[in-house]
């Protein structure tokens, strides 16, 4: 009936779009943002970044936003600030202001809510997180990216069952699940069982500093991007320096955007055109993709990039070559190496008639140790 | 499910004695087994319900769930020696007995349901494994699936399996001798075992069983089985034997929930007996490239653009992890090895707070807002009985003390492996955990 009518177009198109959930993480690595001073300082990015938030929220008015920090030595949220003692200072527990006139200036006061909360939180926690930084927390040039990761999933994971109770449970399955208390459901609960009628949520990486000296982060990146894997969490990567293997694996796994931005004073104007869409007009949009990811293996053993490598079965630690001593040198089990990187056997040169004459071998006759004769 | 249930099985039953008169008399001990099943011991649940201070129960059904959630969670975490590359047949009753509907819609549809399910999540946990499907029907063992390394091609056979019904009775003997045939070849690092969805309380077999449960002992093959009805003395002869007298192979479903906990458990690789060989495989690590014009691929002849090529002979295949078709060698991504690390550096268990060290206000993780902590005079009234559980809703990482929720427990534990605290923190203290593979 309804398609003599016409009347399922209105229908469609009356459903409501469920909200979105950005998670932002900044590489605020005091070192790669140095290096980029000229071009990009920390503050500017950070301004553009806040302005790409405000058309997320802007974008639908239950969309949500959550900020991680992701510095040299700890990951640390910025927005939403938890149980913290100043943030109770300007707002009450509703987050009402305080009319005591502190903090907002006049030109404050006309901006639109949500847009002025998350402005102050971030600005402020930065410069905590900053002040708080001292010199001796800056040897490595790493960040902790893992952290910031789980933290990100952490919150993801909370914001999805809070959505999902308040909208009844969205799929039966996740009602099921929170019902019987999820004890068995593991995966189902956890798998994106029907993507529109759940909370949209998605990570963008604003990364500054090179992973190389990360090879101690390797399992738990990986372990962030598997969940986010299962979970359908796109993660996208915005790049304005140095070189990660990780991201890429990270972007092609979940099918993320990774770009690589070779003019980084245009920040703000790739964060819009490339990483404003959500997941669901990106199912209309042609996106930038790399295309050559990076697969290769590193070995464990001298760090060489293989293209053929000999795996231990039994810890699954990737070597060039064989091991010496055939023991895997991640787990010490002693492995059985098989025939890879042995010498083809060579034939015992034939010993001199005289000199076994001489033995005291009790064999008969010398000759039938003697030259190899085809046939029997 | 209770009622409805009832109802059904006395039907069925009436109708299945003609072929199974030699458990006439089993209609009703079947009956309570399945709400018993292994658990024999009646549980007298509302014996632990009390009341709280203000006359409602509220607060012990939460804890209950709450302990619900957490009982998953506290397995064992020390780092045992997992067989990951595996070789897992799983065998499915397709006989008569699967036409029962005590499991919802039929125990033959949802076990079909469940083992898409375990297909896809098996290959999830265990990217370098293989895996083949066999069915049981007819007396007979059928070759649903060879064995093989992608999960598309066991998804497509099992959906084929559901325009059959279950008929004839079921052959243990020959689903596992057909299993063993397909597990002789298979290389010494890898584990052989074999995963049975069994329904039937019977089995009907050529020969002597026990011949067969000796020559998988000596092959090393280790048999699971998942029993939908009651328990069967030869399922257990037959796990307890192949898994060195480990009675915990052979598991009976109560409900649709436990069923799919049993087989989901199988994903997760078992701990090596002792006597497993261990060796050194060669791999290649292969880049994706991207051709201007279509090829056709090694594998399917399938024109493609995309694809790998195989870094000793340069063919192409267009998925990975495979087996070079033209060469033999083992491709692989590394981000397959890496999504098996955490078998083998599993997180700690968390433990709970009580109220004396209950000093954070908000999980460290999500901000979820704890309780706060009572004067000191009630904390032992509220201490709560329900095992696992803890009083001040705070857990614990012994590692970086920092204070979590139950759902970020349930979710560092089961999705992500990392702890988010310690991943926060520098260096030293991820260090710990990560120096062996680093």
């Amino acid at each position: 009936m309804n398609s003599i009518d016409a009347s399922e177009h209105y229908e469609l198109g009356a459903t409501e779009l469920s909200p979105s959930l950005l998670t932002v993480i900044i590489d605020t690595n005091p070192h790669a943002w140095a290096a980029l001073e000229d071009s990009l300082p920390l503050a500017k990015a950070v301004a553009n970044i806040l302005v790409f938030i405000n058309a997320h929220l802007a974008c639908n008015y239950a969309n949500e936003v959550a900020v991680v920090a992701s510095h040299s030595q700890k990951a640390a949220w910025l927005y939403p600030v938890h149980n913290d003692a100043t943030s109770q200072e300007s707002s009450d527990r509703d987050g009402d202001v305080s009319m005591n006139g502190d903090g907002g200036a006049a030109s404050q006061t006309n901006k639109y809510r949500p847009f002025r909360m998350v402005e102050e939180q971030v600005t402020r926690k930065l410069k905590e997180l900053m002040d708080s930084t001292h010199s001796a927390d800056l040897r490595g040039n790493t960040s902790m990216l893992a952290g910031a990761l789980t933290l990100a999933l952490s919150n993801i994971n909370r914001r999805t069952i809070a959505w999902a109770e308040e909208h009844g449970g969205a799929s039966l399955d996740d009602a099921a699940a929170e019902g019987t208390g999820a004890t068995g459901t593991g995966p189902s609960r956890y798998s994106a069982s029907d993507e529109d009628e759940r909370l949209q949520s998605r990570i963008l990486i604003v990364s500054v500093s090179g992973s190389s000296n990360s090879a101690h982060q390797y399992i738990p990146v990986m372990n962030s991007i598997f969940a986010c894997q299962r979970l359908h969490i796109p993660i996208d990567v915005c790049k304005l320096s140095g070189d990660a293997v990780f991201l890429q694996q990270a972007c092609d796994a979940t099918k993320g955007v990774y770009m690589a931005l070779s003019e980084p004073r245009g920040l703000l104007q790739y964060l819009m055109m490339a990483f404003l869409p959500d997941q669901r007009s990106r199912r209309h949009l042609v996106l930038p993709t790399r295309i050559d990811v990076d697969f290769r293996a590193a070995c464990f053993c001298h760090r060489r990039v293989v293209d053929i490598g000999y795996v231990c079965s039994i810890c699954l630690s990737i070597f060039c070559e064989p091991p010496p001593g055939n023991e895997c040198l991640t787990c010490g089990t002693p492995l059985d190496v098989g025939n890879y990187g042995s010498r083809p056997a060579l034939i015992q040169r034939k010993k001199k008639k005289k000199k076994r004459a001489n033995g005291a071998s009790a064999v008969g006759t010398p000759m039938s140790r003697g030259t190899p004769t085809p046939g029997p | 499910m209770a009622d409805s249930d009832e109802e059904y099985v006395g039907d069925v039953t009436d109708d299945e004695d003609d072929f199974q008169v030699a458990q006439s008399d089993r209609a009703q001990p079947r009956k309570r087994k399945q709400r018993g099943g292994a658990e024999w011991e009646l549980s007298r649940t509302w014996e632990t319900l009390v009341e709280g201070a203000d006359g409602t129960i509220s607060s012990t059904v939460e804890g209950l769930l709450e302990a619900n959630k957490r009982k998953r969670l506290l397995k064992d975490t020390t780092p045992l020696q997992r067989g990951i590359i595996r070789h897992l047949i799983l065998i499915l009753d397709l006989s008569e007995a699967m036409s029962e509907k005590d499991l919802r819609p039929t125990r033959f549809l949802l076990t079909l349901r469940y083992a898409q399910e375990f297909v896809r999540e098996f290959f999830e946990q265990n990217p370098i494994s293989q895996l083949g499907v066999l069915g049981l029907r007819d007396g007979l063992a059928l070759r649903v699936s060879d064995i093989s390394g992608n999960p598309t091609e066991h998804l497509t056979a099992i959906q084929a399996l559901r325009t059959q019904d279950p008929k004839g009775l079921p052959s243990l003997q020959n689903g596992l001798e057909m299993a063993r045939g397909a597990l002789f070849h298979t290389p010494s690092h890898g584990t052989r075992e074999v995963l049975v969805v069994f329904g039937s309380l019977l089995s009907s077999d050529p020969g002597d069983i026990h011949q067969t449960i000796n020559t998988l002992v000596a092959d090393k093959v280790r048999v699971r089985i998942v029993g939908l009805a009651a328990q069967v003395a030869i399922c257990q002869e037959l796990c307890s034997k192949t898994n060195r007298g480990d009675e915990t192979a052979y598991g009976v479903a109560l409900n649709e929930q436990h069923f799919r906990e049993l087989l989901m458990d199988v994903t997760t690789p078992l701990a090596t007996q002792k006597q497993s060989a261990s060796s050194l495989l060669m791999m290649g690590f292969p880049s994706r490239t991207v051709e201007p014009c279509p090829s056709l691929c090694a594998c399917h002849s399938r024109p493609s653009r995309g694809g790998y090529m195989c870094s000793r002979c340069g063919s192409k295949v267009c998925s990975l992890p495979a087996e070079c078709p033209s060469c033999g060698l083992t491709l692989i991504l590394s981000t397959h090895l890496a999504r098996s690390y955490h078998h083998l550096f599993p997180l700690r268990n968390w433990v709970e707070v009580p109220w004396r060290r209950a000093s954070s206000s908000a999980c460290f993780a999500c901000g979820l807002p704890f309780p706060a902590v009572p004067p000191e005079a009630q904390w032992s009234a509220i201490e709560s009985h329900t095992k696992g559980m803890s009083v001040s809703s705070r857990y614990e990482c012994p590692a970086c003390e920092n204070h979590f929720c139950i759902d970020c427990d349930l979710f560092a534990h089961e999705v992500v492996h990392n702890c988010p605290g310690c991943q926060s923190k520098s260096a030293p203290v991820v260090s710990e955990r990560m120096d062996t593979t680093a």
